[in-house]
């Protein structure tokens, strides 16, 4: 549902000239199913976004476990770092994930 | 020794640092899970051991980035306040995220003592933490503390006392290396600081350094007044472009990163996770409340359940209010003597204050309802439920909480609910929010909906007022949807909404909340309502009729005055206009224990007043008095009447000669394709003080005299037989209502929570725009399927 697809937004990721990109050799956290567990590889989005998102904990290497979507499928729930906290789905789909692990 | 101790509280929001804040200094102050509740500066003091000790809370925050007007608040109190020590309290439960804003404190150079706060829940969760292994770390104290139980202040305190008197503590502070490159690059902008002429005082350079080169925004302007500026901002630029070029991302990125990863590290030494299978209660409970299928419906459930306990809970007191508002105007009115003095007093001060005091139970109600939906965490499901419904219209999931405040279940108040947008992080949805939070029906518009629905519409009043319900939303979300893509252009900020863990509210910390948020309605009331009130009275009373047009009316009254005591039925009773005066007197205090009394000393009169009393409630005599008193009772009546029809187009006259009616008049060319006339108008222009105002001043322009707002009987009558109204035009005048220009209260508020006379104009013309234009088209439309043609 989201409009950008990720070719544009890639595009226009103004933090990363010169660090590789590394979406579409990816998973996007916004295609993360409740209860998949994974960890970030990177995050996209303009530096405000991307700090904003550091500091609440979304760091390289983080752990992320997806615990719900809302009832209109929007925003997602996740626990990080030990708490929960929820984010919208095209904001999600800038945090850039490994393969998620099976849910235990 | 010094004589006074200033010790700030900062810590993330929820991480109890308002319970430890309370139990310290014992202030009276609110405990809530909504996520950045405490954006006022509160403080308090407290001994210890000799020592005064003066605690500031700063606003919870995540980091000190300047990002949100809570991080700037906390970290220039910090900056410029120079607390002698920082407490960081940290939720234990919750380290790694709590830490992050710890680096940032100990990165600033301030005295830093960690409260390690919630052990028992980290112990609850298997997490042991190591506060000896900790402060190793972190160069600064750790001490365990329990807000709730009030474990671990005294050590904390004594701690903080020993820290404030030695000079010498935390000189070593922690110095997180960034790594040999940006480490490089920090040491050439410290350099060029120093060169310029800027040394370590409270703030080490090492930090102007790094907020530099993070190109934060606050310390560059704060730069940019030394002279030498120049230089200092060459180097930063090249600094900035030669990390980017090595990482490929900016500095304040690195830095962040590096932070976390010092964290990470720490953690992993002092902290041990026993692995338990552990039940994560608040995500148990939110596999219902939150559930695809019956979290909306049990949201649904809350809404209507806040919006019954608001109404019928404080009913009675709200009754209670009137009921003392009405005795205080009526005793005001007995004790002075008819004039400008006790129209000053009685119309405009009580009624406009009272009018506004009379809602204060019914704002205490609702805000005890929403200190419980935030005290108890509900309220951040509600933002994360119905986000996906709101983002669409520019707004936030968080604006759920001010709509539904300002009235998005008729009957709040836009004032409130302006006031709770502080918990929005996001300066554009907050402003957005803002100003679209007067189109809801606030519970001053419920009156003027009451008459015009009871005057037209009385078969279908609940389906009209449901109807009113759904437009009022659909307009304020649309309206919303405009704002943000013109006024507001620009990318939403990001919907990062921390769902904090359930908690049972106690029910003192209900109480504290309730009463601040109510307190503070009431000293709005009390302070610019006042003055508002009393402008808009006066443009309601001067200019007076000249005599010439006063004349008539006094001579009418004169005239039924006399033919009414020439009638020789009353001859009995009344002689003089004197006599009339007398017996209104006598009628008054007719009742209760006097009526025995007064019936003795004046059998005559009694029989009168109770021919008055039959004749009022059943309309016919039971012959209890004697005829003669009947005849005299109904002569009486009738005389009453003319006089008072007279009376009320001397009001209306009246009405009409001020600035307000003049203004009314004038606007008549502008509202005529509203079907509004003059009498409408100024009726609006009153609603400027106080929506319900609009329904006393049509009493007094449609000569009904002032018309009490929960009484309106007689002015639903007489709108109903008045040409030119019907329906349609009762229902434009709805719509218009619900729209335009929000009260003056309002109006302050916004001024105060925007900061900016801009907004508060916009706020006053695009409303009355929309309202205009909704208005012509309801009535455009309405006309052309040939409704309202009466």
């Amino acid at each position: 549902m989201s409009p950008r697809t990720s070719k544009k937004r890639c595009f226009n990721c103004p933090s990363l000239h010169h660090r590789k990109c590394l979406a579409g050799k990816t998973m996007r956290l916004s295609s993360y199913k409740p209860g998949q567990k994974g960890k970030i590889v990177q995050v996209c989005g303009d530096p405000d976004f991307r700090l904003r998102m550091m500091e609440m904990g979304f760091v390289y290497g983080a752990d992320i476990e997806v615990v719900k979507y809302a009832p209109l499928n929007d925003p997602m729930e996740f626990i990080i770092k030990g708490y929960h906290v929820t984010l919208r789905k095209d904001q999600a789909a800038d945090i850039l994930m490994n393969e998620p692990e099976k849910a235990a | 020794m010094r004589k006074e101790l200033v010790v700030a509280l900062a810590g993330n929001p929820n991480a109890g640092k308002t319970t430890i804040f309370n139990a310290l200094t014992g202030a009276r102050q609110h405990v809530g899970n909504w996520p950045g509740v405490t954006v006022e500066k509160k403080e308090g003091s407290l001994k210890h051991n000799g020592h005064n000790v003066h605690v500031v809370d700063l606003p919870g925050t995540y980091s000190l980035t300047a990002f949100s007007l809570e991080e700037i608040i906390a970290r220039n109190f910090i900056v410029d306040d120079g607390p002698d020590i920082v407490i960081n309290v940290v939720d234990a439960s919750n380290l790694e995220r709590n830490l992050y804003l710890t680096v940032q404190l100990l990165e600033m150079g301030c005295k830093v003592i960690i409260a390690l706060n919630m052990i028992d829940v980290a112990a609850s969760r298997g997490i042991d933490i190591n506060a000896d292994e900790m402060a190793d770390l972190f160069g600064a104290p750790v001490i365990a503390t329990n807000g709730k139980r009030s474990i671990g202040l005294d050590k904390l305190l004594d701690t903080v006392i020993e820290q404030a008197s030695d000079p010498d503590a935390q000189k070593d502070l922690l110095s997180l290396n960034y790594g040999f490159e940006i480490e490089e690059e920090l040491d050439k902008i410290e350099t060029e600081l120093h060169k310029a002429g800027v040394h370590d005082t409270f703030l080490s350079n090492r930090w102007l350094s790094i907020k530099l080169l993070e190109g934060d925004a606050e310390i560059s302007k704060k730069i940019h007044s030394i002279p030498d500026h120049s230089r200092i901002f060459e180097k930063v630029d090249k600094s900035r472009k030669h990390l980017t070029e090595i990482f490929g991302d900016g500095p304040e990125i690195l830095l962040a990163d590096a932070r976390y990863g010092f964290i990470s590290g720490a953690v992993k030494v002092s902290v041990k996770v026993e692995r338990r299978d552990r039940i994560d209660t608040s995500q148990q409970i939110d596999k219902v409340l939150t559930d695809r299928f019956l979290g909306p419906i049990i949201l649904l459930a809350v809404l209507y359940t806040v919006y019954m306990f608001t109404f019928q809970g404080s009913e009675p007191l709200v009754k209670y209010f009137e009921f003392f508002f009405k005795w205080l105007s009526e005793t005001v009115t007995d004790l002075l003597p008819d004039g400008l003095l006790r129209s000053l007093i009685v119309s405009g001060i009580i009624d406009g204050v009272g009018g506004v005091l009379g809602f204060t139970p019914l704002i205490a109600f609702m805000f005890l309802t929403i200190a419980v939906l935030e005290d108890t965490g509900y309220m951040a499901r509600i933002a994360f439920m119905l986000d996906r419904v709101l983002k669409g219209f520019g707004l936030h999931g968080a604006s759920m909480l001010a709509l539904m405040v300002s009235g998005g279940i008729a009957g709040g108040c836009a004032v409130p609910g302006i006031m709770a947008t502080r918990t929005m992080k996001e300066p554009k949805e907050r402003l957005v929010t803002i100003l679209v939070a007067p189109l809801m029906n606030c519970g001053a518009k419920l009156p003027v909906y009451a008459l015009l629905i009871g005057a037209f519409f009385s078969s279908s009043k609940a389906a009209i007022m449901f109807l009113l319900t759904i437009i009022s939303w659909g307009l304020a979300l649309i309206a919303g949807k405009i704002i943000r893509s013109t006024v507001l252009k620009g990318p939403s900020a990001p919907f990062v909404l921390e769902l904090p863990p359930y908690r049972i509210p106690t029910f003192k910390g209900l109480l504290i909340h309730t009463w601040e948020r109510t307190w503070m309605y009431v000293r709005k009331a009390g302070t610019s309502i006042l003055a508002v009130s009393i402008v808009i009275w006066a443009m309601m009373t001067f200019p007076d009729l000249p005599e010439e047009k006063l004349t008539p009316f006094d001579n009418q009254i004169n005239e039924i005055t006399q033919s009414f005591l020439a009638d020789p039925a009353v001859k009995e009773f009344f002689n003089s206009p004197e006599d009339i005066e007398k017996f209104k007197e006598y009628q008054k205090n007719f009742q209760g224990k006097n009526r025995k009394d007064l019936a003795k000393k004046d059998p005559n009169l009694a029989s009168l007043a109770v021919a008055l009393e039959e004749l009022d409630t059943t309309g016919r005599s039971k012959s209890e008095v004697g005829s003669s008193a009947l005849m005299a009772a109904n002569a009486y009546l009738n005389f009453s009447k003319a006089k008072l029809a007279v009376e009320g187009q001397k009001q209306r006259d009246k009405l009409r000669y001020t600035i307000a009616g003049r203004f009314g008049t004038a606007l008549e060319y502008v509202t005529n394709p509203l079907g509004f006339d003059w009498r409408t108008n100024v009726a609006l222009f009153g609603g400027f003080a106080a929506k319900e105002v609009v329904v006393s001043t049509l009493g007094t322009a449609y000569s009904l005299g002032q018309v009490d707002p929960d009484r309106a009987g007689d002015l639903s009558e007489q709108l109903r037989n008045e040409p030119g109204w019907n329906p349609l035009t009762a229902f434009t005048l709805i719509m218009f209502v619900m729209l335009y220009a929000p009260c003056f209260v309002t109006l302050v508020v916004i001024r105060r929570e925007t900061g900016k006379w801009r907004w508060t104009f916009f706020a006053m013309i695009y409303t009355t725009t929309l309202a205009y234009f909704v208005a012509v088209t309801v009535r455009s439309v309405g006309l052309f399927f040939g409704l309202g043609v009466s």
